[in-house]
Formats: structure tokens, sequence, C-alpha cells
């Protein structure tokens, strides 16, 4: 069954509130009113949906679509710019900020937000690059905001602990757990949490300012290995206990 | 609260004139007018009483999945009618009970992006998984949303008995429907815990949003009897209790006309009739922010200022919640229910920090709130709390466990959207005179 249906975009009511309002959409069905379904219940009471074939990924999206792969691409290239890129760091040390996510700007424009971290200043930057005019619409930073890791700083985490006399805890327990012996990384997907230090925590108080995580580490085999009671602070390349 | 600078009005209308040009790139829809979304993130299906819900998805990184733009029709009134702009998850806050744990999912390690399964087993039996960007920094296609309709059980009966005048004979008439819900949805893993993000949208009109626990226990986990379980032989192992305290973001849009105004009802005994006890109810308008607990026959509903349903009585949702276990570690996980005004820089009811245009110091939904603002864009923040006591049949996989809430029509429309034909003349007093 075939229903076209017309689609309106309005702003809504101009109220105090009409800054809101433009998200605001109104779905009209068309002249024909929805004909009861047939049958949508099979034999034996089932209900079904439809179930369309996916389709190749869109180049570009349109409304609240997801941000496209193609989208995030484009939006990376005019988000990194040459100032950004030459001065800022990423937790491995190299020249240019650690990516972290894009999201989809929810005012209603259509937009790519891209966030980044700068291990040198220590600045979580938000670049705001409209899809449109494919322009840096917006750029903002600040300190002491820890969104979550990249897999690359999970990485870099999981090298940092391996490396350093705390992680005999999670050796010890990679043995017992695969009967193998823990050489380097491999053989281990780490999980990282971030972990920002509250006032009454012990421990690891430079966290929040610094970039810290804590660690989950899968074995190749899918155990999990919980490493509770130390931090490993990317900022400052350390290892911490808490307590 | 107000501090970040909305784009305005000005800036609005560009962007829905501009919009309004964009072709969907949806082959088969292909209406020449602009759509919400794409035909890839839309839901559009109709349950086999008639009803029709169609809404977007998307896969935020730390929210997981994001319902927008929410519509519901009825045979009865074929008419879509928007009930909400966008619901998520907002927070996921885990602390185990020994003190020395605590995680939040949503903003320190996310339900999106890697942290988001690609469907497959059992995961979607008798559904249809949907393709879509996982919401990662370098986001994937993969199949990760489940769409299906499921069987609710038994909408309405009504046994009616009626005198037949022309046959001179008693008539009845036996009216039993099944109902059924739309079901959505996603599975995250983070670590051996998954989580299921679901919401049931019911032909009814009802939506019910809940969040599954399943995967593992914590493997190292363990402390003292005192706030743990002994789980495996004897009693030497025990599984750390902990909480898992769930948020959702909740905005309506309640027919497109926004602007909803926050009620509250309490029920209080009030002397007595001449067989029992008298009851009163009253209503107080909560016109500006504030955290909400329920009490006893307390509940809140959100009422469009404008929007009437046939009967002309004001539309509305109602928010049906029990708040759950209510941990008292945090302030902001004591409230049931927070009501804001709308706000981009609140995000998440907890750990909302990961924004640089915005201060740093509004971190959590009572934050939100303290300045008491007036509400004329109200958000809901509903939160509900499990208290997880570990037990012997957590192993292994851990059995489903489900917290959630409801949001429940009132006066949406001027009678139940199901009403068959035959009962379609039963609205108000049948029998005004006597
Ligand atoms: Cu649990």
């Amino acid at each position: 069954m075939v229903r076209i249906r017309q689609w309106g975009w309005g702003l809504g009511i101009a109220t105090v509130t009409a800054v809101t309002a433009f998200s605001v959409a109104s779905w009209q069905a068309n002249a024909t009113p929805s004909a009861p379904p047939s049958t949508p219940a099979a034999a034996g009471g089932q209900a079904r949906v439809s179930d369309p074939s996916p389709v190749p990924e869109a180049a570009t999206g349109t409304g609240n679509d997801p941000l496209t792969t193609g989208e995030v691409d484009k939006a990376r290239a005019i988000a990194l710019t040459p100032q950004l890129a030459a001065e800022a760091q990423d937790v491995t040390g190299k020249a240019g900020p650690e990516y972290l996510a894009a999201e989809l700007d929810v005012d209603g424009s259509r937009q790519a937000e891209l966030y980044y971290y700068d291990y040198k200043t220590e600045k979580l930057f938000k670049q705001v690059v409209d899809l449109k005019t494919g322009k840096l619409a917006k750029s903002y930073s600040a300190t002491g905001m820890q969104p979550p890791a990249s897999p690359q700083e999970a990485k870099a985490a999981l090298e940092l602990l391996v490396a350093d006399p705390a992680g005999a805890e999670l050796k010890e327990a990679y043995r017992k757990a695969t009967g193998k012996t823990l050489t380097g990384t491999d053989g281990i997907e780490p999980i990282a949490h971030i972990y920002t230090a509250k006032p009454a925590d012990k421990g690891a108080s430079q966290c929040g300012k610094s970039r810290c995580v804590q660690l989950i580490a899968k074995t190749a085999d899918g155990h999990f290995i919980n490493v509770t009671g130390v931090v490993v602070d990317l900022s400052g390349r350390t290892v911490a206990h808490l307590k | 609260m107000t501090y970040r600078m909305f784009t305005g009005a000005a800036a609005a209308l560009i962007t829905s004139a501009a919009l309004a040009v964009t072709v969907p790139v949806a082959a088969h829809a292909a209406p020449a007018a602009a759509t919400p979304c794409g035909a890839q993130a839309m839901v559009k299906e109709t349950l086999p009483n008639g009803t029709t819900w169609q809404m977007c998805w998307r896969i935020n990184d730390k929210a997981g999945l994001v319902l927008s733009n929410v519509f519901v029709s009825t045979k009865r009134y074929p008419e879509p009618v928007q009930v909400l702009d966008s619901i998520r998850l907002a927070q996921l806050n885990v602390p185990y009970d020994n003190g020395d744990t605590e995680y939040n999912d949503l903003t320190a390690i996310g339900m999106g992006g890697y942290g988001l399964e690609t469907l497959t087993g059992d995961d979607c039996k008798g559904g249809s998984i949907r393709r879509g960007s996982d919401g990662g920094g370098q986001p994937e296609q993969r199949d990760v949303l489940c769409v299906s309709a499921e069987n609710r059980g038994l909408a309405y009966r009504l046994h009616e008995e009626e005198w037949d005048d022309e046959k001179d004979e008693p008539k009845d008439t036996i009216y039993s429907q099944q109902g059924h819900d739309l079901v959505l949805r996603t599975v995250s893993r983070l670590g051996w815990y998954e989580y299921v993000t679901e919401y049931r949208l019911h032909d009814d009109g009802q939506i019910s949003a809940r969040l599954g626990a399943t995967g593992d226990l914590a493997p190292t986990e363990y402390s003292v009897a005192n706030n743990g379980w002994p789980i495996g032989k004897g009693a030497k192992d025990y599984a750390t209790m902990h909480y898992h305290n769930a948020f959702w973001r909740v905005d309506f849009n309640i027919a497109g006309k926004g602007g909803e105004k926050v009620e509250q009802y309490d029920t209080a005994t009030d002397g007595r009739g001449t067989m029992t006890a008298k009851l009163k109810t009253t209503k107080t308008a909560i016109a500006k922010e504030g955290t909400f607990s329920r009490v006893n026959q307390r509940w809140w509903r959100l009422v469009s200022p404008t929007s009437k349903n046939l009967d002309g009585h004001d539309r509305s949702y109602e928010v049906v919640t029990t708040g759950g276990d209510r941990y008292e570690g945090h302030p902001e996980t004591k409230p049931d229910i927070t009501f804001s005004q709308k706000n981009p820089c609140e995000k998440w009811a907890s750990d909302n920090a990961s924004d640089p245009e915005c201060p740093l110091d509004i971190q959590t939904v009572v934050d939100f709130v303290k300045d008491k603002e007036k509400l004329s864009d109200p958000i809901a923040w509903v939160r509900v709390g499990f208290h997880h006591v570990p037990r012997d049949e957590d192993q292994s996989p851990m059995p489903m466990h489900w917290q959630g809430f409801e949001l429940v029509p009132r006066d949406f429309t001027e009678m139940n959207p199901l009403t068959p034909d035959g009962r379609s003349g039963v609205n108000g007093n049948q029998y005004p005179d006597e």
C-alpha cells in the first residue's frame, strides 16, 4: 500500500518561544485518509512491519538525518584549520588535535559539530561546520571538559598501563583468564571510560583538568578484565591508583 | 536556564525556507516537499488496528537511539498529529554500593558509535532490521535498529447487550480486540553489560520508554556481605550491588504547537461520603522550572495551550512514572522528574560538561532548574532507578531486566482512538437527564 504524504516544514507559534519553534514540523496527510489496513496480521496473528532493503548511504542528509560519511569527511576537512593542525597535539604527541566525535547540531539547521581535544592546552574544541555553505561557522574551546575517548586514546591508555608497574594487576588477571602471559598489548581490546575526579575522590585529583580514563580489557577469547582502582592520565602520561 | 543564545528567529526562517527546497533522499517515498528526514531515517508503520506511527531515528554517539518528529494517526483520526519533538536517553549513571566504582555510561563512554551493537541472531526476530549510521566519529553504516510490531494483549473488551426492536429479541455484541505496539530498539554494549534502548508505540497512542539490562555482571566487582550478594559456590564471592540510574529527556510538541503547560495533580482524602471516604483532587500549575517527586496519588501532565480535541478539551500527555529505586548518593538522582526550560546547553542529566560553547557549572538537572526560570517550552527529565542486587540467576547471560516509564495520552482524542464503529456514539453522559 503506497500512500503519498505531503510534508511541510513551518515555523510554529510565533510567541516568546519563537526561537525554538523552527524545529516544529507538520506532517500532513494528503486528502486520502489512511484506509484501514487490509490484514497486516499474517496467519497466527503475528503483526508485520515493512522490511525495506538497505540502500547505499546517501552523499548528504536532509533535516534530522544522521550525518553521512561524506558529510563528516567534508566537515572534518573544514574543521581542522591550519592553526589547529599546526598548534594542537593528539594523545600520541603528534601535531594536530585528537579527533573525538561528530554530532548533528540539534538546533534544526543542518550543521556538523566536530569535537577535538588538544593535549597541549588541555582544551576541548567544538568546531561547527555549516554543511550548506561549507564554512566553519563557529569555534569554541574550553578546559575541564572530557567527552568519551577515541579508539586511539583507549589504545594509548592500554600501552601506558601495560608499561607501568600498576599494570601487574592486569597481567595477572590476563594470565588467570587466558592461561597466557601478556606481552605488549596484543590480544587485548581496550574499552575506556573517561574518569573525572569529584571533590571527595582520592588519588587522581588532576583528572578533569587532565584527560584520564579507566580501562576495561577484553581478551581475544571474550573475557573482560576490569582494571579497578587504576586511572590512566593520558595528559600526564602517568598511571595513578585511586584510594 | 538561559545562557546560550539561540540562532534567532531570522536564522530559523532561512533554515526553514532552505529545507523546503531540499529533495528527500527517498527514492520511493518521493513527495516533492521537504521532510524532517529522508526515507532511510524514517520509520512509518501501520499497526493492525489502523494506527500509524511515523518518526525519524538516528544514533547519537553518547545517547544512542534518538527518536524525533514523532506523529500518530489512527483509523478514527487519520490526520497525523505530532506528539513528540524528540525522546532519548539523557544519562545512565552506575555507582557501585562499595563506593569504589562509578560509571556514567552516556557521557564517559557512549551508547552509540563503537558502543552500538550490530543486530544479529534473535535480536530482531519477526521484525525488520534497519541499516543506518552508528553515530561514531567515523560513522559506519550498520544494521543497528530493530523495528517490529508486537502483540500487547487485549486492547479492550466490552460485552454489549441491546434489545433488537425489529426482531424483538436481545442482541449481544462482544467487542474484543487485540492490541499491538510498534517497537523500536537498539543494543549497546559497554564492557560486559549490554543495554537495550526500547520505545514501544502502542496503537492507542501510549508510548513506553524503557531500558533493558543484560550481558554479564562485572567480572571483578566483588565486596562484602553488606553490599554484595554471594554468587557461585558457598558464600565466598559477594558480587557488588549497584544502581542503574537511567534518565530520559522528553521534548513534547503536541500537535506541532509546542509551549506545553505543566500540571501536577494530587489526590487527598477529604472527609467521608455516605458510604466511604471522599477524595479530592487538586491541580497545581508548574509555571517555573523545578524538580519533583512522586508521592501517593500524584501525577503530572504536559498540556497543549492551543490544541484541543473534538470535545474542546486541551490535548495532553500524562507522564506515568514510579521513579523506581531512588539513589541517595547524588542530588540529581533523588527527584523523579525535572521540568526545565528548553536549552541547547542542557544535554545530559548529569556530567553535563562536554560542550565548550556552554558553561562548565551547569552539570546536572538540579543545576538546570536552580534559577527557576519561567517554563514556556518545557523539557521533562525522567529518572528511573534500579538497585541491582545480584542473584545466582544473573549468571549467565544475565536475564533481561527492564526499567522505564509511560507517556499516556489524556484528551488527545475525544474518545478511545480504537473505538469500534458500534461504540462511536458513546461519548459523554449517555443519560444527561437522569
Ligand atoms: Cu546491574
